[in-house]
């Protein structure tokens, strides 16, 4: 799927991912291919990445929102 | 006429003028350029949260929002953005005339504060009871400019969001210059608080199936500050890219101006010393003509 990762001053990651896991506000969870459409708010934490070639990669954030939509996560960090 | 060496001085002096309105004109075309990146990296997630935000609220009541208190605007709050440097053309004059006539005309009825961010609009407005030192909203410190960031700017916007989330202010709107291009700003006096409804705009909304974590309630209550924090910091860099591009403009026209200036000076420069050229000529025969004579 793929994940774009953005804030008001820029863009912090576009690509392919095979997982990524959220601070959701009510606990962290996890999103893999073809999740249902979806939109949560994000507290303070990490999002975790891990990509097609299995690195893995991380953003901390201090909060946001996430819209997950046919295989395409955008998330507006702050 | 004037002498040949006032001339000469002249000539040097608006030289050296145009060697330093140019220079400011590179210096303000190059940071132009950043300021102008800026607002374009920003304006994704600015539409994209507008976008998440009209999916979400489009079924919601949002009128219950402590942001969109609406009623008899007594107390006003204007935030006006200027620059802290001149030489910008008409920029910071049109943002404080436009202050003015809000004041006088648009809220002469209310109170109005103002928050004055940069440093020209706060010399205008120091002297007037319109700027108070340690109201709940301090005074802008002006190095604002030079550490230009989403965490800085949010800083302001949250005092001015809780500042009107506590009933001390019945309106906020800012004045500032919108970037149209490098020799283009608008001068724009836009509501802040309270929001806007926008009505009728559901057709698109109801694209997608969502799941909303935790609630569609919580999610609009946690964006609409998030998209107040991003319109401020929108009008903060539109005013900035606008500062540039007013300026560049300002010194292309003050290095044309020098240019020509230049040109005039230099006939009259040569006019002069063909003169003396002439006359020390006509000296000489006239003293031959003496003698042969």
């Amino acid at each position: 799927m793929k994940i774009e990762i953005i804030t008001p001053d820029k863009k912090l990651f576009e690509g392919q991912v095979k997982s990524a896991v959220f601070p959701g506000s009510e606990g962290s969870f996890g999103v893999m291919n073809n999740h249902a459409p979806m939109i949560a708010t994000l507290t303070a934490g990490k999002v975790e990445l891990i990509e097609e070639n299995n690195t893995k990669q991380d953003f901390t954030i201090k909060g946001g929102v996430v819209e997950i939509n046919q295989n395409k996560v955008i998330v507006l960090a702050e | 006429m004037p002498s040949l060496k006032e001339v000469r001085n002249r000539i040097v002096s608006v030289g050296s003028t145009m060697q330093i309105t140019s220079a400011m004109k590179m210096v303000s075309a190059a940071k132009l350029k950043r300021a102008q990146d800026a607002i374009t990296q920003m304006r994704p997630y600015a539409n994209k949260l507008k976008e998440i935000l009209e999916n979400v609220s489009a079924t919601l009541d949002t009128s219950e929002n402590a942001y969109a208190r609406t009623g008899a605007v007594k107390n006003v709050l204007i935030v006006a953005f200027t620059s802290n440097r001149g030489l910008a053309g008409a920029f910071n004059n049109n943002i404080i005339k436009q202050t003015w006539q809000l004041i006088k005309a648009d809220y002469a009825n209310c109170n109005v504060t103002i928050v004055p961010v940069g440093k020209k609009v706060y010399d205008a407005f120091k002297r007037t009871e319109y700027v108070t030192e340690g109201g709940s909203i301090p005074v802008v410190n002006n190095e604002l400019y030079d550490k230009l960031s989403f965490d800085n700017v949010s800083v302001i916007a949250e005092k001015v969001m809780t500042a009107f989330a506590g009933r001390e202010y019945d309106k906020v709107v800012l004045v500032y210059n919108q970037f149209k291009n490098a020799a283009v700003q608008m001068t724009t006096t836009e509501q802040f608080l309270p929001i806007e409804q926008k009505e009728g705009d559901t057709t698109k909304a109801q694209s997608g199936d969502y799941i909303f974590e935790p609630s569609k309630e919580f999610i609009v209550n946690d964006l609409i500050p998030r998209s107040l924090k991003t319109q401020f910091y929108k009008a903060i860099l539109d005013s900035f890219a606008s500062e540039h591009g007013a300026r560049m403009t300002a010194m292309h026209k003050a290095t044309d101006n020098a240019k020509s200036m230049q040109r005039d000076l230099k006939i009259s420069y040569n006019k002069a010393r063909q003169a003396a050229i002439t006359k020390e000529i006509l000296e000489i025969v006239g003293g031959a003509e003496a003698l042969n004579g």
